[in-house]
């Protein structure tokens, strides 16, 4: 089972399109996959049409066991077959404080998904944004990081940002950060510029690039992913792309 | 779970009486395929899986608990050994490598797609409806299957499943279907998953005669053989010229040592006619051994001599072709269905009701314990004949011997206890195979000479070559080297006086012959 987390320290930046998408694509290509919404703004939940609700709460899943609700009692099925999810719950936006209680609260995430090993090929974790001890549960669990990076410089930043996180910390040194330019505007010339000069100061940049598209917005409308509906887009067309080269990049 | 749609009930009108229960939503599904693949054996089948392809996507299934695996499929499947590495590939036995997967049956299926929504039009229960064709792509026969509901749950939404689940089992009455679609179409063709295997599982009647014994003995052997022709003559993989092969030689083995229970002149004559399809069989089978061991030949030679024999695989695959065209010519030739026919009507024809030739109407539990006696007798004899310096002729006659001692002890086992005859053959399979590295080792260096020399003449060898193609053959004769040496202590194993005495026990069974040595 391989985990992928998606991620940034900034919100709105196409973090939960490429965690629904790319999800979706896995499970067409025939992994078993589960996505885990552990954002409480439950977009990834609301795409999928399920409620965002978890009997017991987070609170019951840092319990498990006899007292409180293992992970397999909450996923759901989505409409795709191959593709289940964990939906979020509004208790998350606590899931903080939670895990501080928790023992060994950064081994929380991998302790909960570790009875699932066999079910499942690969596993999304579409975390919240800032860091903090979800992230960080989220980056200890992971084996590659997904970074949607809008291509200005606030952005870079924020980059930046985790990349000096994640140095400082020796117990993530396996975990490979995977940077790709989303929501791109080619008609703006602040995109065009940074994403030439981004990758030279940082060669791990994905090639593939997620457009600024209406049609990535109408997922909130549809109420599914992407390429489910409009699979010859451009859009979902660059997220097949980027699926193709994340497996590349992909350790082990 | 899987109900099956009873003859007579429209899948339209199932569909409407679920809509009336039901908010749903309805998509057709279209129509797909799937192909089942497994090799002419069913190795993939024994082994407690299946394989079957839906477009581009490779799966396998196991037959036991449903698990399954897929990979991505890049060009239509053919020897097992060449399917690219994947989670697919590494589920396949590796008895099987050599095999080709073979289509079994294609199966298509039209679906009409009902889902059941929440409130929120999520999909919480599928529902599909399917009516099924086949194709046999071995025989072309094809036609329809019963129609067939299916109800696949979503995780999570477990009541909404059994809410489904009994409306209808009970509103609508439909029972569950059993087993996989694979067995109602392979029924359907009068065949089931398991039905070829090259080994022989007779179950005989000690107290029948012995020649109507004997032709159901040859008869299973014709039916081997007859099932491999086709196989063969499109060289769909080494295999089955291999089991042709074997039950040729079978058909001649019983022929010969289930003696007097047919005429002299009958098998007289198919004994000859055999031996030829054994000769035109035979090039194209030393060629697959040769190219089957390839791979191994070069790892035993150093690594720097190892790309020099890279022109003996091209020499040897230059004359497959030819070799292989004249095989099929063979085996389609009338001559070689005239000698079918005319042993297929000797087999089915009555024995006659009282036969002057004189085993003919014996028990063949009598018959088949004469025969296994004496030819145990004489492996024994011969065996302990062989000194240091006997002449290889003598071990290779020895050989013979011993594989006409299995066939028969393979012939007749059902008459005999289970659990005493069966590690008796495989003692006599350990004799049989170390004399028979001794000998292939011995002519297969043989050949390499001769194929070296041809080489050189055709100008397709450089003297490098020709070094590693003679280090080649100088390790052989190493090995055979070796295998005589060790031909004492292997035969001994044979010799034993404890292990005599089960031979003795199982085959000495009148009091005249047990005091007989």
């Amino acid at each position: 089972m391989r985990i992928l987390a998606t991620y940034n320290i900034k919100g709105g930046v196409g973090k939960t399109a490429a965690a629904v998408n790319l999800a979706y694509l896995a499970a067409k290509r025939g992994e078993r996959t589960l996505l885990w919404d552990l954002d409480p703004q439950a977009a990834a939940t609301y795409y999928f049409r399920v409620e965002p609700k978890v009997a017991g709460g987070g609170q019951g899943l840092l319990r498990g066991g006899k007292k409180g609700t293992t992970l397999d009692e909450v996923i759901k099925g989505t409409d795709f077959p191959g593709l289940d999810l964990v939906p979020a719950d509004f208790s998350f936006r606590n899931f903080d404080l939670m895990l501080d209680d928790a023992k060994g609260s950064t081994k929380q995430l991998r302790k909960l998904l570790r009875p699932l090993e066999d079910d499942y090929d690969l596993v999304f974790l579409d975390c919240p944004p800032s860091i903090s001890l979800v992230s960080e549960s989220a980056f200890r669990a992971a084996n590659a990081l997904l970074v949607p990076v809008i291509p200005t410089t606030l952005s870079a930043r924020t980059l930046e940002q985790l990349l000096e996180f994640l140095e400082g910390q020796a117990r993530l040194d396996g975990l490979k950060v995977l940077p790709f330019f989303s929501m791109v505007d080619r008609r703006k010339r602040l995109h065009l510029e940074s994403m030439a000069e981004l990758p030279t100061r940082w060669p791990q940049f994905l090639k593939t690039s997620i457009p600024y598209a209406s049609d990535v917005e109408r997922m909130g409308v549809q109420r599914m992913p992407l390429p489910a509906y409009a699979p010859l887009s451009p859009a979902a067309l660059a997220y097949q792309s980027l699926w193709a080269e994340v497996c590349e990049n992909l350790p082990g | 779970m899987e109900y099956l749609i009873p003859d007579g009930l429209a899948t339209e009108a199932l569909e409407r009486e679920i809509q009336e229960h039901l908010f749903c939503r309805v998509e057709s599904a279209g129509d797909s395929e799937i192909i089942y693949y497994d090799t002419f054996d069913w190795a993939l089948y024994s082994d407690g899986g299946f394989l079957t392809q839906r477009g581009d996507m490779l799966r396998w299934t196991s037959r036991r608990d449903g698990t399954a695996c897929s990979q991505q499929l890049e060009a239509e499947p053919e020897l097992v050994r060449d399917l690219p590495a994947g989670p697919v590939r590494a589920r396949l036995p590796s008895g099987a490598e050599n095999r080709r997967l073979l289509p079994m049956m294609r199966i298509q299926t039209k679906t009409r797609l009902l889902r059941m929504l929440d409130e929120n039009e999520k999909t919480v229960v599928r529902l599909l409806l399917q009516s099924h064709s086949f194709e046999d792509p071995l025989s072309g026969r094809a036609g329809s299957l019963a129609a067939r509901l299916r109800l696949e749950g979503v995780r999570g939404y477990d009541k909404e499943r059994e809410l489904l689940r009994a409306l209808i089992e009970g509103k609508l009455g439909l029972g569950e279907s059993e087993g996989p679609l694979l067995g109602e179409a392979l029924r359907m063709v009068g065949r089931v998953p398991g039905d070829y295997s090259s080994k022989l599982d007779l179950r005989l009647d000690g107290a029948q005669r012995a020649d109507v014994v004997t032709k159901q003995i040859l008869s299973t052997l014709l039916v081997t053989l007859e099932a491999n022709i086709q196989g063969a003559i499109a060289n769909w993989d080494s295999e089955f010229l291999h089991d042709l092969r074997v039950a040729t030689r079978r058909t001649r083995s019983a022929l010969s040592q289930i003696k007097a229970v047919f005429p002299e002149d009958v098998v007289g004559r198919f004994k000859g006619e055999f031996a030829w399809v054994q000769q035109v069989t035979g090039p194209v089978r030393d060629l697959d051994v040769y190219l089957l061991a390839f791979d191994d030949y070069q790892a035993s030679l150093p690594p720097e001599l190892r790309s020099k024999l890279e022109p003996l695989r091209d020499f040897l695959l230059a004359h497959y072709e030819r070799e292989q065209a004249r095989l099929a010519e063979a085996l389609q030739s009338e001559s070689f269905k005239t000698l079918l026919g005319s042993w297929r009507d000797f087999l089915q024809r009555p024995v006659p009701s009282s036969s002057v030739v004189p085993s003919a109407m014996q028990p063949i539990k009598a018959v088949a314990d004469g025969r296994i006696r004496s030819m145990a007798k004489r492996v024994r004899a011969e065996g302990r004949a062989i000194r240091d310096d006997s002449h290889p002729e003598e071990l290779h006659e020895l050989r013979k011997r011993c594989k006409n001692l299995r066939y028969l002890m393979e012939f007749f086992r059902s008459l005999y206890p289970a659990a005493q005859i069966k590690p008796l053959i495989k003692q006599l399979k350990v004799l049989l195979d170390h004399l028979g590295a001794y000998q292939d080792l011995a002519v297969q260096a043989h050949h390499l000479e001769d194929m070296a020399e041809q080489m050189q003449a055709e100008g397709r060898a450089t003297p490098a070559t020709l070094l590693a193609m003679g280090a080649l053959v100088g390790g052989m004769l190493q090995r055979q080297q070796a295998a005589r040496d060790g031909f004492a202590e292997v035969f001994a194993a044979f010799d034993d006086a404890e292990h005599w005495a089960q031979y003795r026990a199982l085959f000495w069974t009148l009091e005249a012959d047990k005091s007989s040595r």
